[in-house]
């Protein structure tokens, strides 16, 4: 049972943003030719999470079991306003940022991760399994997977599984078995292992030996962004958020988050689209995974070994490796569909971030706002604070989203890169 | 009289066979047809629609097939082609010319919102002004704003997929695709397509207010394994169940 407190800030339902989007959303192709990928998904998901994927419903009921984790987690996550960083950048306008490093596994990837796990345990599937980048995803899949009695097995980035081994140490306490990927459990992994031994792995391959691992061991594979489902569960941020600015009598002009595949971005702002194009809605990458500017807009594969459907999206494509930058989350070669077609019809903006500016932006919020964030969210940050200078005199209401906490990434401050 | 649509892709498996089974359907008991026009890249199709498509190009003849669009008009049968914008764009006024000569009722371009968006308005008001049917065809990832749009500058019935392309299996909820469609549209035909099997599905669907439903893998399948009886008795039942 939720209190009533909360209650009152939290949505009862998940918003999808599918009904209101300007243009018909591409449907998902066959990747192959012989057999259908896209009915493949039916061996892959939980099949309440793919009716869901394909679902036009604006409005998806939240499951009580959901609505009672979600707040054992620590929903709703705290909506503050940032006046000692308005204060520093000496901003006449007013910054809020949406916490979502404040739930127990310290970002957003709770979110999804709790009703897909609550699917496939509904489902009485064997046990779930999922790739992790940064570790966020991962430290999510594991903790949902535990509370509803469920194994997880994780393939997390080589290159993050050796830079970040208290990721390892979290997943485990959470219950989970991490391997690092490409690894010798899967065909796909063995196969790249073979044929590129030094590869730093990929959230492409990450994906594609966790799906084989879900199609040969009855287990269900967890998404951790990019599909559209992931999106509508990560709503609750947005329609929160938007709550919250209700409740203090607050309007956003401006909405700013970053982008890995799209998860926490759409989550935060897509419950604001059918309001009205009166807010300003920008989507930041980094600088070293351009996709918005130098990626096309194309049918691409959502993993490298092409056992998903393709989507329509901006993508650098598939087999694209990026280089192994200090936000393990933003690597990802393309964006969600729903995403990719706002930003292609000009509803909502891009824009990227260096490394340095990412930093100082991490420094700045730490010591004024006293949140030390997630290198990914650090890209929202920076962002904004670039917003802020370029419009200082326009006294606009600017809400960021802070995806993470950064406690587990603070080796980007020691290290050269 | 409910829409019964079967569907069929010119030229497969062959020129022969399809015939063969032009020649044993009981005419009497569907009143549209459908006729896919074989795609160099029928993306939106799954995969047994599709190898008919690759196989269909190569032995479309016009020679063939335009006794049987003759035959089908004299039996009062309206001709539907599906056609993928990709395919015809480069010649789009003397496709339809030609299947106008054909006798043809209307189109179905499965990639023009999708894939044209920004083409789509003017190619379906150029339709309308040849006194051509377009037929909407919406999705469930189809925007309710856009099926509003398309279907008011349109007076011809609606074709609804159920699934994201045809022929595969992904689950959703009957009754709330129908009642979001009807409340989208109300008064108007709707006919369903896309992954329907079985009498209980055409049922519900026909309960729920739809005009009618097409069927293509399922008949596909009856043609690859040869099953003559099997394909006429099936019309024959759906009409039943159509009709109950
Ligand atoms: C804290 C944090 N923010 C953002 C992202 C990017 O993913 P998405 O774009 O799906 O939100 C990640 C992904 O790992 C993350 O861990």
């Amino acid at each position: 049972m939720i209190t009533t407190m909360n209650k009152e800030i939290m949505p009862d339902k998940w918003y999808n943003v599918v009904p209101d989007l300007p243009e018909p959303l591409a449907p998902p192709r066959d990747s192959k030719n012989d057999i259908s990928s896209i009915n493949l998904l039916n061996k892959i998901l939980p099949k309440e999470v793919l009716k869901q994927e394909f679902t036009f419903r604006r409005y998806e009921k939240i499951p009580d079991e959901v609505m009672d984790q979600y707040e054992q987690i620590g929903r709703p996550t705290p909506l503050v306003r940032a006046r000692n960083l308005e204060k520093k950048l000496n901003y006449s306008g007013k910054i809020y940022y949406k916490y979502e490093g404040a739930t127990a596994t310290g970002s957003h990837k709770i979110n999804t991760a709790i009703p897909q796990a609550y699917y496939a345990m509904k489902e009485g599937v064997k046990g779930v399994t999922t790739e992790t980048g940064a570790g966020q995803w991962g430290s999510a899949t594991a903790l949902a997977a535990s509370l509803y009695g469920l194994p997880a097995q994780i393939f997390m980035v080589k290159i993050s599984f050796e830079q970040k081994p208290l990721r390892k140490t979290v997943m485990n306490l959470y219950n989970g078995n991490v391997v690092a990927s490409p690894s010798n459990l899967t065909a796909y992994g063995r196969k790249m292992l073979k044929e590129h031994p030094d590869t730093p792995g990929t959230l492409g391959i990450g994906i594609s030996e966790a799906v084989e691992y879900a199609l040969d061991n009855d287990y269900r594979y967890m998404v951790a962004s990019v599909m559209n489902v992931a999106l509508t569960h990560q709503s609750v941020i947005g329609q929160e958020a938007k709550k919250q600015l209700e409740l203090i009598g607050e309007h956003a002009d401006v909405l700013i988050g970053c982008v890995g595949g799209g998860s926490n971005f759409g989550g935060f702002t897509f419950p604001f689209i059918p309001d009205g194009d009166d807010t300003e809605i920008i989507a930041t990458t980094a600088n070293e995974v351009p996709k918005f500017s130098k990626g096309n807009y194309k049918y691409d594969l959502m993993d490298s070994a092409g056992i998903l459907p393709e989507v329509r999206m901006y993508s650098l494509g598939a087999d694209f490796v990026p280089p192994t930058i200090y936000a393990g989350g933003l690597r990802y070669h393309g964006a969600s569909p729903s995403l990719s077609l706002l930003i292609n019809k000009g509803r909502i903006k891009s824009d990227e971030v260096s490394e340095e500016q990412v930093k100082d932006a991490l420094k700045i919020f730490a010591n004024t706002q006293g949140i030390i964030a997630a290198p990914e969210s650090g890209h929202a940050i920076a962002s904004m604070i670039s917003y802020v200078k370029a419009h200082r005199n326009e006294k606009k209401t600017i809400v960021v989203n802070v995806s993470g906490h950064g406690y587990l990434d603070l080796s980007i401050f020691g290290e050269k890169k | 009289m409910r829409n019964l649509i079967p569907y069929f892709t010119l030229g497969y498996p062959d020129n022969e066979t399809l015939t063969h089974f032009l020649d044993i359907m009981p005419v009497d008991k569907i009143n549209y047809i459908e006729f896919g026009f074989p795609s160099n890249d029928p993306r939106y199709d799954g995969p047994v629609i599709r190898k008919t498509h690759n196989v269909g190009n190569s032995n479309f003849s016009d020679e063939v097939y335009s006794k049987y669009f003759e035959y089908f008009h004299k039996k009062h049968i309206k001709m539907y082609s599906l056609s993928y914008y990709s395919d015809i764009r480069n010649r789009f006024d003397s496709f339809i010319d030609y299947l106008q000569k054909r006798n043809f009722s209307g189109i179905i371009i499965p990639d023009l919102i999708i894939d044209y968006f920004s083409e789509g308005k003017k190619i379906i008001n150029k339709l309308t002004e040849k006194g051509f049917e377009y037929i909407p065809f919406f999705s469930p990832a189809t925007p309710d704003s856009i099926i509003k749009d398309i279907a008011s500058i349109t007076n011809s019935w609606i074709y609804y997929g159920l699934q994201p392309s045809t022929g595969i299996d992904i689950p959703y909820e009957l009754d709330y695709t129908t009642e979001r469609i009807n409340e989208l549209l109300p008064g108007r035909e709707i006919t369903y397509g896309f992954g329907i099997k079985t009498d209980e599905d055409i049922k519900n669907l026909m309960k729920n207010g739809g005009s009618g439903v097409a069927i293509g893998t399922y008949l596909v399948k009856m043609i690859d394994a040869n099953d003559e009886k099997g394909f006429v008795d099936y019309i024959n039942k759906m009409r039943g169940v159509l009709d109950e």
